[in-house]
């Protein structure tokens, strides 16, 4: 009775003893993988800023005015109608 | 075997040793220092700034602070070499900030992303860099005073200064949230102590009514004009007239808002609602729908124009000194008189005319939603004597700002309605959106006075002097307008603020738009120099708002 008791207390002791030491090790990955997601989301959000940045800019006015100057489409049209005004009434 | 059990209870003891400490640490005295406890400030993202159409004006961007920590520099000369030639800047000025003495120097902000790829790619030893979030301007500086800059408070945090960044701070910069968590030596969580989120609270989005080809417009013929006409400081500002929306606020000179600290702090004063100006003879359509709303005079009513007018021991005269004899109402507009104007005003009532110089909204804040803006002046009554009553017929002796002056001359062309002029469209937060309606503060005239005025402003155009820069086709009504400059109490006749308010199309106007000029050189009239800017504008409004000739 006595042997089974000291065997029960051995596997308990040895059952508990794992449980801390895997708890204790899967803990210390959560904590690497809770380190590497935060680092990956500020990343991917400052990738996304960068992304955004450049999508605004080549949208922007400003950007077409000077790529417009590079491509030498800088004379403006003057509407046709303001002079001739049989064109805008359709006359 | 006693060996053994020696070893087994040494083994215990000692285990018991570390279960008694344990014991003590966690239970009897519990560690609640902050030796493993972080504790981290989460900054939210600056609210974004958008168009009416929803194109982006301000958004964020992160840039870098180049920092050097000396100790760890292995070779000072060979930094200072690489450092100069990547960055375009002097070996002495690095040399200045690389103090060796200390363990970390700043030595430079602004640092874009390509420039610190490129500063790594160098592979120097003892530098590094920061994220420091900052604003990016897709338009650059298009629309500097509206949308204002973000720059640092005394306790080094981000506080949006004038235009929407000002007035707007609140909303835009959100609020903080915070981390607090419990961490071992290689910076990893602990989950037995301490782990709480706040999370930040971005803040809210923007949508202005400003449209960015307008501004863009507007800005360009702007700087064309004032470069052209030689003058001091330009304003344009455009509005839509039924609801007030600002499309369009432009002012020269302005600044960069990524560098405005390159900038002396005047060049961010906004002058279409910061400073004051005499409005001259755009203000005398508002005399003259005051006159008309009381019921003393119709377009087609006559003065007899013969000559000057004395007014105490002064003398008023037409711009040309030259006089028609029997003339209209509206044949004052179209001639710019003066004399006709007192007439008006004399038909008015000093008691009167100051009241509607008052309902017109001169004299208080116009309520525009951008920072900075200033009341204007009128004196009390008591300090008005009969010359005031006469010069403020025709908009002298008065001091009003652009805001207020577009704000009033909007009253008499959309039905009668004096409204509060608005940047902002709509506030977007991820739970919510508040849209601004057009605010009606008072009603000044009839409808019908308003149909009358706006054509009498549509004849001042057609036979006024600036027919000739009207696009064919198109009706259009305004008012151009040349007011000295008061110089120690006497106006000198070659400094003067050319100024001109038109609008186009007349039956419904969708755009209403004020152009001042101050100090023009090359002529002292509006005529000469604001009306054409209004017309070079007005032409690429109407092709933009598809406009139809009428």
């Amino acid at each position: 009775m006595n042997i089974i008791k000291k065997n029960i207390f051995y596997l308990v002791f040895a059952v508990l003893l794992f449980a801390n030491v895997s708890i204790f090790i899967s803990s210390m990955y959560l904590g690497e993988e809770i380190n590497r997601f935060d680092s990956e989301t500020k990343q991917l959000s400052q990738e996304n800023l960068n992304l955004e940045k450049e999508v605004y800019q080549v949208q922007s006015l400003q950007y077409a005015a000077s790529l417009s100057a590079h491509l030498n489409f800088t004379k403006q049209s003057q509407p046709v109608y303001f002079e001739n005004l049989k064109y805008a009434l359709n006359r | 075997m006693s060996k053994i059990r020696l070893l087994l209870f040494a083994f215990f003891l000692l285990y018991g040793a570390v279960i008694v400490r344990l014991f003590y640490l966690q239970v009897l005295h519990p560690i609640t220092t902050t030796e493993y406890l972080s504790t981290r400030k989460i900054l939210p993202n600056r609210g974004k700034i958008y168009d009416r159409n929803l194109q982006p004006l301000v958004t964020n961007q992160t840039k870098y602070r180049l920092f050097a920590e000396p100790k760890q520099v292995a070779d000072k000369e060979i930094l200072k070499i690489k450092l100069a030639r990547a960055l375009d800047v002097e070996e002495a000025s690095i040399e200045s900030k690389l103090d060796m003495t200390k363990q970390w120097v700043s030595l430079y902000t602004g640092i874009s992303k390509e420039k610190r790829d490129e500063l790594i790619s160098l592979h120097l030893n003892g530098i590094g860099f920061d994220e420091i979030p900052s604003r990016f301007y897709p338009e650059g500086s298009s629309s500097a005073h509206i949308l204002g800059f973000v720059g640092k408070n005394q306790d080094g945090d981000d506080v949006g200064n004038v235009g929407i960044e000002g007035f707007y701070d609140k909303d835009l910069a959100g609020l903080p949230g915070l981390i607090r968590s419990d961490r071992d030596l290689i910076d990893r969580p602990i989950f037995l102590g301490t782990q709480e989120k706040i999370e930040a609270e971005n803040g809210r989005d923007i949508v202005l009514t400003v449209d960015k080809t307008v501004q863009e417009i507007i800005k360009r013929k702007l700087i064309e004009g004032v470069e052209k006409y030689k003058a001091k400081e330009g304003c344009v500002i455009v509005v839509q007239p039924f609801t007030l929306e600002i499309l369009g606020l432009s002012c020269v000179p302005d600044f960069d808002q990524e560098h405005y600290y390159n900038y002396d702090p005047s060049f961010y004063i906004d002058s279409a609602i910061s400073s004051l100006y005499e409005p001259g003879s755009t203000f005398k359509p508002l005399i003259m729908a005051a006159a008309m709303e009381e019921g003393l005079i119709t377009p087609d009513s006559k003065f007899n124009e013969d000559g000057p007018v004395k007014v105490g021991e002064y003398s008023i005269r037409t711009w040309n000194n030259q006089y028609e004899g029997n003339i209209t109402m509206t044949r004052i507009l179209e001639k710019s008189s003066n004399v006709g104007m007192v007439y008006v005003g004399q038909k008015l009532g000093n008691k009167k005319l100051l009241e509607y110089i008052k309902k017109y909204g001169f004299g208080e804040l116009a309520g525009i939603d951008l920072q900075g803006e200033v009341p204007g002046y009128l004196k009390p009554q008591s300090q008005w004597y009969p010359i005031d009553y006469a010069t403020a017929t025709f908009g002298q002796g008065l001091a009003v700002s652009p805001i207020q002056m577009i704000r009033a001359f909007a009253s008499v062309i959309n039905g009668g309605n004096l409204m509060t002029p608005h940047v902002v469209k709509k506030l977007i937060s991820t739970s919510s959106q508040q849209e601004i309606s057009p605010q009606i503060t008072s009603r000044i005239i009839k409808k019908e006075v308003s149909d009358k005025i706006k054509q009498m402003l549509v004849s001042t155009i057609e036979n006024g002097e600036t027919k000739y820069l009207k696009p064919k086709g198109y009706v259009v009504g305004g008012k151009t307008g040349t007011a000295q400059i008061a110089l120690q109490g006497r106006y000198d006749a070659s400094k003067t603020i050319a100024s001109f308010i038109g609008f186009s199309p007349i039956e419904k106007p969708q755009f209403l738009a004020l152009v001042i000029l101050k100090e023009p050189s090359t002529s002292q009239w509006g005529s000469e120099t604001a009306a054409p800017i209004f017309f070079e504008i007005a032409k690429e409004l109407i092709v933009y708002y598809n406009i139809a000739p009428e």
